[in-house]
């Protein structure tokens, strides 16, 4: 099958020259705002360092904290489920729902606070066929929920609406005023609309950003306050979680409470830091264990430590190739560099373009919390997707042509000459033709000089 | 083969060889109530330092007279909460005054123990939310918090400001779904 590819899509997304600026500009302010949190704590070096290797141990004995995990939460009367695959996690999260209440007349209610998971699951679509009500109750899900839109963005799910796109979305499904755009007044009626949707709920499903295998206890960061509401007001509580999202022991939270928020929103900590342990008497708690493809890219020794992601979306703020195509470009639950290391495991055929969505900057992997090397990850993707036959014809012939010009200096030296000549006399609209040289599509080439340097040298040298 | 087996199966053939867990210091910072409220203020919260816990009804009475119901065990309170009180009376609450347990200077954040809440939903249902604290309790930074905290029971939350969004191209807006303002009352 053929699925339209990142250059394609990010073409889309640049025809209006303003919006993209905007984007562009909007995610950098962020990226700014980013550096003015961090700088002020004199040991952010030392956490970065703390919280990669703390994930480096976790990783290398994951199946021993699951268990001690799974252990302390059953202790504390929580019920613990395990899901290979996004069916089997959308069948539990049915059944659970299903037995948990047991409404008459009406379809059952869930709301919920942001989980990528459950986005990569596609859980939403699952339920509703399943006769189940659902609300994404964070503010920019639920923009994108009515909009029947992914999220372009892992923190600013929203990111690539403007604030008239939200108007006229809450004009039609909220009956806000027609022409109504002050994010202020837009928001309120979210908040009213939502409080109906949270007092009326039966079951709440958050995610996960941190579970404790030594308490058995697990983290739910938000700003909103959408998971605890949710929650607290519901009468049972599904944690959906990946199965890197284990820390040790409560001692470590710390390095990642501190780094999350900086790093993702450059606040100094999310308005909401819940740590949930034990259901309140004649309420329920259930935590779903996913793979989905994360114990694959555990045994890919060069990619494993994608895992470490605590999913902060720092390397998309700072990337200028997502800056100026946006996340739904990248045509995966979880966009950006991060996205690009993470999709190919999932699909490298489907996924192949996105390893190449990046400059190799290396930025994404300056900023990122846990120190994942991601531009190495992006790289070294690039090199299986050329061996897997995957690489679009044009480029291949081209690599291979210049592997070989490179391999032979007579030849490099000749087409050296060759080229500048060309690019003198040729005409402008020749060399810059974007169908034969889609490089030069907003670019311009550098004057051609008369000589190369290696020309130069051998006239100069004494 | 349970799904349970064979994740853990795979995990078991997949992980690298064990690396060892390093060692995670508490970190030394200031701890003072000015970078409390510094910090607590520029995250969209107020701080308000009394002298003795006894004036915080006078507080209230000072800052919230326009609010009529009040949720409490420290002040003056109207609407009775705990854990069986109903999601329909929960919504009717203007102000909850409980207490916060540990105070944190690095980011305004100040944590609220489920046995200090009344009802699990009391903080966040509410429309504003004023949390009382022991100026001897804060700390400097986050490390230092939880090893003073030893257990965080059956629930608890770190709440650091009110609620807020900024969902909608970037623009702060105070009073998401959660209290539209936070106030702490340190003594």
């Amino acid at each position: 099958m053929n699925h339209p590819d990142h250059p394609e899509l990010a073409e889309a997304f640049n025809k209006d020259f303003e919006r993209t600026t905007w984007h562009d500009e909007t995610l950098w302010f962020v990226r700014q705002k980013r550096d003015k949190a961090v700088y002020p704590v004199p040991e952010f070096q030392d956490l970065r360092t703390l919280a990669s290797e703390i994930k480096d141990h976790t990783l290398s004995n994951l199946d021993n904290y699951l268990i001690e995990f799974e252990e302390n939460a059953t202790k504390n009367g929580v019920k613990v489920h395990w899901a290979a695959d996004a069916t089997e996690h959308n069948q539990i999260v049915m059944e659970i729902i299903k037995n948990s209440c047991k409404v008459e007349g009406r379809n059952a209610r869930l709301v919920k606070s942001k989980s990528m998971l459950t986005e990569e699951c596609h859980l939403n679509g699952f339920l509703e066929k399943n006769n189940i009500d659902v609300v994404d109750t964070d503010l920019g899900e639920r923009i994108v929920q009515f909009r029947n839109e992914p999220p372009s963005h892992i923190v600013l799910p929203a990111i690539h609406l403007k604030k008239e796109d939200v108007g006229e979305t809450f004009h039609k499904h909220l009956g806000t005023t027609k022409g109504e755009k002050d994010p202020q007044i837009l928001t309120e009626a979210a908040r009213q609309h939502l409080r109906g949707k949270f007092v009326a709920a039966d079951v709440a499903l958050t995610g996960i950003n941190f579970a404790i295998a030594e308490t058995g206890s697990f983290v739910v960061c938000t700003n909103e306050g959408n998971a605890d509401l949710g929650v607290n007001l519901a009468k049972v509580h599904i944690a959906c979680m990946g199965i890197e999202k284990i820390i040790p022991k409560l001692h470590h939270l710390s390095v990642y409470t501190r780094l999350l928020a900086r790093s993702a929103t450059g606040q100094p900590v999310t308005t909401y830091t819940s740590h949930f342990t034990k259901p309140v008497e004649g309420k329920e708690m259930h935590i779903v264990i996913v793979d989905n493809g994360r114990t694959q890219q555990l045994g890919r020794e060069d990619f494993r430590s994608s895992l470490k992601c605590i999913r902060c979306g720092a390397c998309m703020n700072t990337c200028p190739v997502y800056r100026r195509s946006g996340g739904h470009s990248y045509d995966f639950t979880v966009p950006g560099p991060i996205g690009a290391i993470l999709s190919p495991n999932i699909d490298l055929h489907k996924h192949k373009s996105l390893p190449f969505a990046s400059t190799l900057c290396g930025s994404c992997s300056d900023v990122c919390p846990v120190k994942i090397d991601i531009h190495v990850q992006l790289y070294k993707w690039r090199q299986i997707v050329g061996q897997a036959n995957e690489l679009p014809a044009a480029k291949k012939w081209a690599m291979k042509g210049m592997a070989k010009v490179l391999s032979m200096p007579k030849v490099y030296n000749l087409s050296g000459k060759l080229a500048r000549g060309a690019l003198r006399i040729l005409p402008h609209g020749l060399t810059h033709n974007q169908s034969m040289n889609p490089w030069a599509k907003a670019r311009e080439l550098p004057d051609a000089p008369k000589q190369s340097f290696k020309e130069w040298y051998e006239e100069n040298r004494k | 083969m349970t799904s349970r087996e064979k994740i853990l199966a795979s995990i078991a053939s997949n992980k690298p060889t064990l690396v060892t867990l390093p060692n995670v210091p508490i970190f030394e910072g200031d701890g003072s109530i000015e970078r409390f409220k510094t910090v607590l203020e520029g995250i969209g919260g107020t701080a308000v330092e009394l002298t003795t816990k006894a004036e915080c009804q006078e507080a209230i009475d000072k800052y919230y007279h326009d609010l009529v119901n009040v949720a409490s065990d420290i002040v003056k309170a109207n609407v009775a909460v705990n854990l069986d009180t109903t999601k329909e009376i929960l919504e009717q609450v203007d102000l909850a005054v409980i207490q916060g347990e540990i105070g944190v200077a690095e980011n305004g954040t100040v944590w609220v123990p489920e046995s200090n809440m009344l009802n699990r939903a009391l903080p966040f249902i509410t429309q504003h939310l004023v949390l009382v604290l022991d100026k001897n309790n804060i700390v400097a930074n986050m490390q230092q918090a939880y090893d003073k905290l030893e257990d965080i029971g059956n629930y608890g939350v770190f709440i650091a400001g009110p609620s807020k969004t900024a969902d909608i191209e970037q623009s702060l807006v105070i009073g998401a779904h959660g209290a539209r303002s936070m106030m702490v009352l340190i003594y």
